[in-house]
Parts: structure tokens; sequence; C-alpha cells
């Protein structure tokens, strides 16, 4: 499990559009699948979560399975594990003062981390975040 | 293959299951997974080079454990990838 919070100096209605619709623009240059460093990359309430590069070629990156403005994501997330394993991302939006807290849980969600523990005590410390969240049991 | 596509393919998935409770050689994984023992060895060669498994010679056979560090690696990899977007995330919201 991977647990990151940014804080946000925008009202959450403005830094769930710039995480959404804007995902091209924060999205790291050298992680992106068509290797576009200018690519767009969209997460959409109709379920799309995609890349499109400049010469228009698509790509999934995964499937939107919650969307709430200004609340709430969940993502199926692809980028490495593919679509046949994806991991998955929960986005939350938090008004704090005039800003935004973002906190981001990239994480399966499939096997428990007590399984883990009980077959591999000793790699579980190391493990703990890797195996489960690319759905090892999945 | 980095680490995470390595990791994106099913068979070497349960390969690493079977991996994380004690080392094993390559025949076992053959007669586990009804999958032929050139197919196991190729799936063991790509953890291998992406860092996940390492090999040691028990008598005639090659006996493959998991490799921490490359866990980590993985976990980096990820970790890296979310400490970029939120600063660029962070820095988009400020304009």
């Amino acid at each position: 499990m991977i647990n990151k919070t940014v804080m946000l100096a925008c009202q959450p209605e403005r830094a769930f559009i710039l995480f959404t619709e804007q995902a091209g623009l924060w999205w790291p240059a050298d992680r992106r699948h068509t290797k576009d460093p200018s690519s767009e990359i969209r997460i959409e309430a109709a379920g799309r979560f995609f890349e499109r590069s400049s010469a228009g070629v698509e790509v999934e990156l995964g499937v939107v399975l919650i969307f709430e403005p200004t609340r709430r994501l969940l993502l199926n997330w692809y980028p490495g594990t593919g679509p046949a394993n994806p991991t998955q991302v929960e986005i939350t939006f938090e008004a704090v003062g005039t800003g935004t807290r973002v906190t981001v849980r990239h994480n399966a969600g499939v096997a428990g981390q007590e399984v883990f523990e009980r077959n591999a005590p000793a790699y579980a410390r190391s493990w703990e975040s890797v195996l489960d969240s690319l759905s090892l049991q999945g | 293959m980095n680490a995470l596509d390595a990791i994106g393919n099913p068979i070497r998935r349960k390969i690493l299951v079977e991996l994380r409770r004690t080392p094993l050689p390559v025949g076992v994984f053959a007669k586990k997974f009804s999958v032929s023992r050139p197919s196991i060895s190729r799936h063991l060669r790509v953890l291998q080079d992406a860092g996940l498994v390492v090999p040691s010679k028990r008598g005639t056979e090659n006996v493959y454990a998991i490799r921490i560090q490359g866990f980590r690696d993985v976990q980096e990899f990820i970790d890296s990838f979310w400490d970029l977007a939120l600063s660029q995330l962070e820095e988009l919201a400020k304009r």
C-alpha cells in the first residue's frame, strides 16, 4: 500500500478538475505509455481512464470505478501490471481551510495483509505494499 | 523487462507466490503448474533479469529464491511516480 498526501492551494472543485481533466499536466512525462511527453490523460465520469498522444493514438490506462466530483475517485490502474491484473488507486479530496488535501492510496485491496503475513512472516515487512498491491493473489 | 512488467504475467506471479514461502528448484514449478520445464525456465529467467529472484546451485540443479531488494525497487518505482505526480499537481494548483 502506497499512501501519499499533498495539500493543494485551491478548492476541492478545482483540485478535482485538475486531477481528472488535466491529468496530462501532472502525469510524469517519462512514465507515459505513448512516450509522448505532451500526451493528454483523462479520467472521465463515464468510466474511461486513458491517454491520447498528440498523433491521436489512444491507450486505456484503467477504468474509473467511482467518480464523485470534488470528493473521491476509485480507479482500476493498468500501468505496470496490465489490464488483466489491475492495481487499485483511491484518491480523496478534502477541503482544509482555503485549500484541498488530496490523498492517494495505491493498493490492490484483493490480497489481505494477513494472508501475506501468515505465508511469509519473515518477508512481511519488505513485501508489505508491493506484492499485495500488485494483486499477487488475484 | 522491468520488474513491474515481469510481475504482470500470471504464471510469474504464481511462481513468486510459491517462492515467498520457500526457495524452490525449476522442476517443482513445472509439475505444479502443468507448464513445460523450458517454459518455466524462461519465466524464471525473466524474473531473474528483473531482479526479483536469484538462483543458486544445489547439486546439479538451480534453486530459486526471492530477491527482496527487487521488490523494494518496485515499490520505489510506484512511490516515485506518485511523489513526482503529486508535486506537479501541487504546482499546477498554485497557478
